[in-house]
């Protein structure tokens, strides 16, 4: 036995939930991974595959047979096993039947550290056949793998994340033989449900190589990927024969890849009068309720027409399509029955039902937020400069849509739902868009509030949340976040620097602070602090998000967050110089500023006319140059200028030296350039 | 499909797999999981197979018998197989297909769905089935009833039946359904779901979200609570005490379609629900486990009788 060989796994099960595919295909690949490193010491590319109804991985290049292992044991000193005459002793003896050896394959050698030679025998453990191996091994490591959610079936107390009907494991073109929760494994699989209606019997799998095509004629595309690129050809094609394009969605489209087993997208139809609702509620209801695409023309108008995938190939009688059809059309009554219901009543009428809605036991309800909204996004106007007038209007408008029947059913549509309604109630534009928008940014990468208004009411309404949670100790800690109040800080820092706007984010919170009063069950001061960590935190973030290297965010950071403008103009500065030598140089030099000063009481003023050496009156001369220049850009040039001649003062000058006055000048004059420094960034963190 | 018609397919398919055919239980509901025949059923170690008819109560969902899509009660086709039989989806297909359905032709997909019951303390994992992308099945294995795993696990299979009769026809209001046909002397008639249940609908629709009593139904909820409790307490009877719990169940549905349930109450109440089923469950399985020993033991008895004397056990010369 020699060479290597394919080994393939398909654990075969009832329909596994989408969003568990990838995960448990990544561990089990990962599981594979490890037992090959650790049994045959070499690294091996594994393919994975999944399906509704499959996960499966493919490694090529496994060794037929493990390799022999070594491994030397060292037992009592010579002395003790051989006697005068050179003949064993009982030890001698007993060391040898210890490993199973005759006393002659027993030498005697020195080892490390020891005093005398000792007898020593050399074990060969041969390498057992992988199959042998794999057979022992695969039922621990599918068992041990962490499944989310995981369920029990029938009589059984096997778990797994759904019930498994079959097991296929071919190492070449042998049967791995192992039996887990009592199905054995062997060389055949099921295909689609269709297939198997004239093809009874299981399909045989007669070599790894041989997987992928032997299912794909069983109706099962295998690859995920693969079923994704054929339902976006498929999708776009379509959309076009529809006149228009996909209203695209790549997590829908990855959702429908993962719940078919064959690709196909079919084309319906709906009724043209549904598209009096708005866009937002048909492209929800369509993905949310059926797995749907919306279909948009060239303006974005949308046209009446969907596309969903289906499970097969074809539609032999057409019902395929009328039945989503049908479907859709049940749906969209509803939400057309939402829409109609809602608009009874002005969108405004229900602020006093929010009394009753709670937005968080300590902190009152969506009627109490509505007016700590209302107060902190005037604040927050006035002191832009912006136009406040509609401010408590729009504030006490945003959360009227919690408790209209189409949110109820779509909560997504929160905040779009209020816009929209209040636009057919002819509010004025900008009112209703900061309706519309004050959730945004919904996502890491969705756009932030268009208007002026709509980013105020967002960081207000974002704002109140994250100072009224952490005021009642709801502090997010490691990957605990549950109220999501590290997504609603990273929004309301995202809006304040991609808007430019100059509002200091600690004074905002010390507002919104101010605003939570007395349902705070925290000291204000112990709040504070850690409200400023996280908001310093999401600065950091954002600053990352924007691609500023990390130099250049770590020593900007450090030297002042809280101007947002200023310090993205610092960074923007600062990245010109990330990769500039000069600047390692800086901070060293920053870094021997900073210790030499941190035991030293700031003292007397920089007195030039007692520094002695031609390197300290150099840097005097520049440090003039420097505090005078008032211009970001032109500062770094004159920074990155300054590096030489520090190297030069710190290699000809002690600092500390006898002469007190000469040594305060020296002082002052490193005092004076680090706080010349910190104009810009905090150097000693530049690596 | 008529109502009737596609009712009694299902029926005759799960009777010929081996389930008993069960019956509503007559008291209102919110769904055929809360009938005994499942809440107890699915307790315990005793096979169990069943399947019924149970018209399920919403009253949220009433609509004066309006709208084409939705109802305050509608039925549902409820069967559990216990333990849960590995050939399970295909059984469920083939009773797809006595009812008609030429799976050949349409696409059928299985898509995650958990279920959760918190009044009955009961959650499990499943799917729901997708026909032509239509919900037509909810299909849950049971992994804990009244906060006890369920050892063996059951597989717990709803059909809604007016949303198949109204898919597999292409009806786009259900009132238009037909109910099955009257025949008399004079011709055969045809009873459309509308004739049937619209009156019911409005008359239900009316009472739970204007007419019901508030008060009284506050006062109910109580009154239902202490009943049970003194039921299982003081008498041991874990059915009487059930039903107690199904009777809040569904006054706490009435007050919560008024609105009048708030939501910091919410959870409260529903715990009040589940302490009583859970108690009563508790007391079914402690009752059970002592008859099953019984009746062990009378089986082992029996085979010894049987062993000693063999003519018996074939049922020679045995005459009642």
């Amino acid at each position: 036995m020699s060479g290597t060989r394919t080994l393939l796994l398909e654990i075969h099960c009832e329909e596994i939930p989408s969003r568990f595919l990838a995960p448990l295909a990544a561990e089990l690949t990962e599981t594979a991974q490890a037992f090959i490193r650790e049994q045959l010491q070499t690294e091996l590319a594994t393919e994975r595959f999944y399906s509704p109804r499959k996960l499966a991985w493919r490694i090529p290049g496994l060794p037929v047979v493990q390799a022999d292992q070594t491994d030397t044991q060292t037992g009592p000193p010579r002395r003790l096993c051989v006697d005068d005459q050179g003949a064993p002793t009982q030890t001698g003896l007993k060391f040898a039947e210890k490993w199973g050896v005759g006393f002659d394959q027993v030498r005697f050698t020195q080892p490390a550290g020891k005093k005398e030679p000792c007898a020593e025998v050399t074990l060969v453990r041969r390498g057992r056949p992988t199959l042998e191996l794999l057979a022992e091994a695969l039922p621990r490591l599918i068992s041990a793998l962490h499944v989310p959610k995981a369920m029990r079936w029938g009589s059984s107390e096997f778990q797994f994340v759904r019930p498994i009907r079959n097991l296929l494991c071919l190492l070449g073109s042998e049967v791995v033989p192992f039996v887990l929760d009592g199905v054995p494994a062997g060389s055949t699989t099921w295909g689609h449900r269709l297939y198997h209606m004239d093809h009874p019997a299981p399909v045989a799998v007669p070599s790894p190589e041989a997987y992928e095509e032997t299912l794909e004629r069983a109706g099962v595309v295998v690859s995920c990927a693969e079923r994704r690129a054929r339902l976006e050809r498929q999708l776009h094609t379509l959309a076009a024969q529809a006149g228009g394009r996909v209203v695209a969605d790549g997590h829908l489209l990855d959702t429908l890849a993962e719940i078919v087993e064959y690709p196909t997208i079919i084309a319906g139809a709906f009724p043209e009068s549904f598209l009096a609702l708005p866009k937002e509620v048909l492209v929800t209801s369509l993905a949310e309720h059926q797995k749907a695409f919306c279909v948009e023309d060239a303006q974005g108008v949308l046209l009446p027409a969907f596309l969903t995938a289906a499970n097969r190939p074809d539609d032999p009688d057409g019902f395929l399509r009328s039945g989503n059809e049908w479907v859709l059309r049940a749906r969209l009554y509803d939400a057309r029955f939402f829409f109609d219901e809602d608009r009874k009543q002005p969108l405004r009428d229900r602020l006093e039902k929010l009394k009753h809605l709670t937005f968080q036991r300590e902190l009152g309800s969506y009627y109490d937020k509505t007016q700590r909204i209302a107060a902190l996004s005037e604040a927050m106007a006035s002191s832009l400069g912006l136009d406040g007038t509609d401010g408590r209007l729009v504030a006490e408008s945003c959360k009227c849509d919690l408790v209209t029947l189409m949110v109820g059913e779509f909560p997504e549509l929160q905040g779009i739902m209020g816009g929209e309604y209040l636009k057919r109630e002819q509010a004025h534009e900008k009112v209703w868009m900061a309706v519309k928008e004050h959730y945004q940014p919904v996502s890491a990468d969705g756009p932030i509030p268009a208007t002026n208004l709509g980013g105020i009411l967002a960081i207000a309404d974002k704002l109140d949340t994250v100072a009224g949670c952490f005021a009642i100790g709801q502090i997010p800690t490691g990957s605990k976040d549950p109220l999501a109040l590290r997504r609603a800080g990273q929004g309301i820092v995202r809006i304040l620097f991609e808007r430019g706007w100059n509002l200091n984010p600690m004074a905002i919170a010390t507002l919104a602070l101010d605003g939570i009063g007395g349902k705070a069950t925290r000291p204000a001061p112990e709040t504070l602090e850690a409200l400023e960590g996280f908001l310093r935190d999401r600065v950091g973030y954002q600053l990352e998000q924007a691609g500023y290297p990390g130099p250049v965010r770590r020593s900007a950071l450090a030297a002042g967050w809280t101007d947002l403008v200023d310090l993205k103009a610092r960074c923007e500065a600062l990245s010109a110089f990330a990769d500039d030598p000069r600047f390692q140089s800086l901070a060293q030099s920053a870094k021997r500023i900073g210790n030499i000063l941190k035991d030293e009481a700031p003292g007397a003023a920089l007195d030039a006319g007692r520094l002695q050496e031609p390197e300290e009156q150099a840097l005097a001369g520049l440090l003039a140059r420097l505090e005078a220049v008032a211009e970001q850009d032109l500062l770094l040039h004159e920074l990155a200028e300054l590096a030489g001649p520090l190297e030069a003062f710190f290699n000809a000058v002690m600092v500390k030296c006898e002469d007190p006055a000469l040594r305060a000048a020296r002082l002052a004059l490193l005092r004076r350039l680090q706080g010349a420094f910190l104009r810009v960034a905090d150097f000693s963190l530049w690596q | 499909m008529h109502i009737q018609e596609l009712i009694l397919r299902l029926q005759r398919f799960w009777a010929d797999r081996g389930c008993l055919i069960g019956q509503p239980y007559d008291l209102e509901k919110g769904a055929g999981t809360m009938n005994p025949l499942t809440f107890f059923g699915a307790l315990g170690p005793r096979p169990w197979n069943v399947a019924y008819v149970e018209p399920s109560r919403r009253p949220a969902d009433g609509r004066y018998g309006e709208n084409p899509f939705r109802l305050y009660k509608h039925l549902q086709m409820q069967v559990i197989l216990k333990p849960s039989p590995a050939r399970v989806q295909d059984l469920y297909i083939e009773s797809l297909e006595a009812m008609g359905v030429d799976l050949r032709k349409h696409d059928l997909r299985f898509e995650e769905d958990n279920w959760e019951a918190p009044t009955l303390g009961a959650w499990g994992v499943g799917w729901q089935v997708m026909l032509d992308g239509m919900e037509i099945t909810q299909f849950t294995y049971f992994q804990q009833v009244a906060g006890m795993d369920c050892r063996p696990v059951s597989a717990e299979i709803t059909y809604g039946i007016e949303r198949i009769c109204m898919f597999l026809d292409g009806i786009d209001n259900l009132y238009d359904l037909t109910w099955g046909e009257v025949k008399t002397d004079d011709g055969v008639f045809p009873v459309s779901y509308r004739t049937v249940r619209q009156r019911e609908e409005f008359e239900l629709s009316a009472y739970s979200f204007e007419h019901a009593d508030l008060d009284l139904h506050w006062q109910l909820l109580a009154a239902f609570e202490k009943e049970g409790w003194r039921l299982l307490k003081d008498h041991g009877h874990y059915l009487s005490g059930y039903e107690q719990a199904l009777k809040m169940s569904h006054t706490f549905n009435v007050l919560d379609a008024r609105g009048a349930v708030s939501t910091t109450e919410r959870p409260g109440i529903i715990k009040r629900i589940r302490d009583l089923a859970c108690g009563c469950a508790r007391a079914y399985v402690k009752n059970v486990e002592n008859v099953e020993n019984v009746e062990n033991v009378e089986n082992v008895e029996n085979v010894e009788r049987e062993q000693a004397q063999p003519g018996a056990a074939k049922g020679e010369g045995v005459r009642a």
